[in-house]
């Protein structure tokens, strides 16, 4: 039970899962401690911001034509706000999550790790909550004849592109609850970045594809082919863009190496720099 | 060594002083003068070694006491123990399962049920789902919480909440078990059944390290302490010697700042001073340091400007601040002293100090008994330790016997492990109280 060397950190995490299950299982209990409406909430959630899009995008400017969706919007952005949730509440829960249970951190050991990995964890209990959600809305669109659901075998792509998000948002989770501990601005920077970041990712508008300097730019950014390929898998019934995914595969796997990497490196000051 | 269960290997802890940059404003302003020259890689008295150079082993199984002032490095060195903390200089080993009880309830989440709670905890202490499950009701009852495992420990009394948390970490069934200064709280009953869980554990091969300033209860559980004074350690060996040798550091520390208690200077109209009170055992060496039964003799030198005849002495003596144990005149013994100009010596002989284990502090009053004039009046400065051995609780040490059926009872030695010699067993059998 104490620190590892790194040749046993997968051992050691292994012989942890079980506090992992009850970390996630805490957050979780906690989030929806005292509400009424509970785990609905995991539901509530992207549906509200769903309804809000499509206030805004359908009624208040009418825009639609101009964002050349090809289904109905509402479609499209609960299909993006699901993934998009559980990326940005796992981040928000990891730039947190070692700085909130300075108690833990300084009382108890266990692997650190366990920390940001029950945040995406729990968030993930709410992505899958919010995704059977989805099928209601499917049929409901396909039935009421705006749409005509496609389902096929690339649905099963659906783990692969599920993997490659984890990865994506565990080494980043890693990195920005280190960073956090460290210092407390990255939290503050966080909050708007992710906003801006949610508005280039294709979640509730597409992105531009002109050739622009903004398009260049945009092209960098991995989460765009992961919350594509979501809509591509499950709506449309076509596998995504090869080179796109391959890319936000890549920058996945790197930012989980190096985030784990530092993570590791810096994990034994935590208790005295918290 | 592969016997030893955990082992400090010329370990040193190094803390920085002061906070270092927490906002990446001060980290640029501190990146620029770095660069810039102005600032030193690591001024020497920004940091703090908590722990210099410590070394010791703990074989298998066993209880180990780690004892010392505060800032002396005590819960550095368990949460390097822990792994919670990494070593600057040299290693810490540690093998087989570890559980550390830094801090009861650490980990408990004030929303969660007691139930939820145990889980939780449980986890966080390293017990699987199904072990926490089997040993639930253990946990529960050794709490004494039945009646409220449903609610949430928000609405616990502190008390709950430290008995829920000893509780889970008293069935965790570690190979190594860290506990550190936990059992402060709870009730006396609570703390009595503590003692007896970790006794019980160390009984069924757990090696247990116990860091607390509870003397006495480090003494009924541990048979081998180590003390830590300022980083480094001050004494390795048998319970008994390390609570004595403590004491006695600790006493020195205490005389040298006497400002600390009741009195404040010396008071005198001129006429004199006290230049010592020495305390000498039976053999006339003096100590600080006695068992309840020793005899005592307390020798006050003091210098007078002029003769006084019939110079009252009084001796008080107190544990703290407020009140005297023990008040001795020589006037109300109708002895009176006639005194020469210079240094005069007077000797309080008693036979014996029967009190309980704990630091003590004489002061000197000094009356003209003839203008009943105040000559001398010190402050409460002059140190007495005693060690009773852990035999007393309470204020007093009296003799004492057993019997059973009318026979007298005998004394059994139940700590066999002990390497030292049992000097001067103190139980009295037969001579009655």
């Amino acid at each position: 039970m104490r620190a590892a060397t790194t040749a046993n950190i997968p051992l050691e995490l292994l012989r942890y899962r079980e506090l992992l299950f009850s970390l996630t299982w805490r957050n979780i209990r906690v989030r929806y401690k005292q509400s009424l409406l509970g785990i609905s909430w995991a539901v509530l959630l992207p549906l509200s911001l769903m309804l809000v899009f499509t206030f805004v995008f359908t009624r208040a400017i009418d825009g639609v034509g101009a964002l050349k969706v090809n289904m109905p919007y509402a479609l499209y952005a609960y299909c993006g706000l699901v993934p998009w949730t559980f990326f940005a509440a796992s981040l928000n829960g990891c730039v947190n999550s070692l700085v909130s249970n300075r108690n833990l951190v300084t009382k108890v050991y266990f692997p650190r790790e366990v920390f940001p990995l029950s945040c995406v964890g729990s968030a993930f209990v709410d992505f899958c909550v919010a995704m059977t959600v989805l099928g209601g809305l499917m049929v409901y669109f396909h039935s009421a004849g705006q749409w005509s659901a496609n389902l096929s075998a690339t649905l099963l792509f659906l783990p692969v592109v599920l993997v490659v998000q984890i990865t994506l948002t565990v080494g980043l989770g890693m990195m920005l609850a280190m960073a956090n501990l460290f210092y407390r601005d990255v939290r503050q920077v966080f909050s708007v970045a992710i906003q801006l970041w949610m508005f280039v990712s294709a979640v509730v508008v597409p992105v531009p594809r002109d050739g622009s300097a903004l398009a260049t730019i945009i092209g960098f950014n991995p989460l765009v082919p992961i919350i594509s390929a979501y809509r591509t898998c499950i709506l449309e019934g076509t596998l995504p863009e090869a080179g796109g995914f391959l890319y936000a595969t890549a920058v996945a796997v790197v930012s989980l190496i190096g985030g784990w990497f530092c993570f590791r490196k810096a994990s034994h000051r935590f208790a005295e720099c918290i | 060594m592969s016997e030893a269960a955990l082992c400090f290997d010329h370990v040193s802890k190094r803390f920085r002083l002061g906070e270092t940059h927490d906002s990446l404003v001060d980290l640029a302003a501190y990146a620029f003068r770095r660069v810039t020259g102005a600032a030193p890689r690591q001024s020497p008295d920004s940091t703090f070694w908590a722990l210099r150079d410590v070394s010791f082993e703990v074989p298998r199984g066993g209880a180990t006491g780690i004892i010392g002032p505060n800032g002396a490095g005590k819960s550095t060195a368990l949460k390097l123990l822990a792994g919670i903390l990494r070593a600057e200089r040299g290693e810490v080993r540690a093998s087989g399962r570890l559980a550390a009880l830094i801090e009861v309830g650490a980990g408990f989440h004030a929303d969660l049920t007691g139930r939820e709670n145990i889980f939780l905890n449980g986890a966080i202490l390293g017990m699987t789902r199904a072990e926490i499950r089997t040993k639930l009701d253990s946990i529960v009852e050794f709490a004494g919480l039945e009646r409220f495992l449903d609610t949430p420990v928000k609405r616990y009394s502190s008390g709950m909440y430290a008995r829920l948390g000893f509780s889970i970490a008293a069935h965790v069934d570690p190979d190594i078990l860290l506990v550190d200064e936990v059992l402060s709280v709870g009730d006396a009953v609570f703390r009595l059944r503590c003692e007896e869980r970790m006794r019980q554990l160390v009984r069924d091969g757990t090696t247990l390290i116990f860091v607390t300033h509870n003397l006495e209860q480090m003494q009924s559980i541990c048979d081998r302490a180590i003390v830590l004074e300022e980083g480094r350690t001050a004494f390795d060996g048998p319970a008994r010697e390390a609570v004595s040798h403590y004491m006695t550091a600790m006493t020195h520390a205490y005389t040298a700042r006497p400002a600390d208690l009741a009195g404040g200077d010396a008071q005198h109209d001129g006429a004199g001073e006290v230049l010592g009170v020495r305390i000498l055992d039976r053999a006339g060496k003096e100590t600080v340091w006695l068992r309840p039964r020793d005899e005592v003799r307390a020798e006050v030198r003091f210098k007078l400007v002029r003769p006084i005849e019939k110079l009252t002495v009084e001796l008080n003596l107190r544990a703290s601040a407020s009140e005297n144990l023990i008040s001795i005149n020589s006037g109300r013994d109708n002895v009176f002293f006639d005194t020469r100009e210079g240094v005069n010596t007077v000797t309080l002989v008693l036979p014996a100090m029967p009190l309980a284990s704990g630091r003590y502090f004489w002061n000197v009053r000094m009356w003209d008994g003839v203008s009943g004039d105040t000559v001398i009046e010190t402050p409460f400065k002059y140190p007495t330790v005693i060690d009773d051995e852990g035999r007393a609780t309470g204020a007093l040490s009296l003799d004492h016997a057993w019997s059973y059926d009318g026979a007298a009872a005998s004394q059994v030695v139940d700590t066999p492990a002990e390497p030292a010699p049992i000097e001067a067993a103190p139980a009295q059998c037969g001579s009655g109280t």
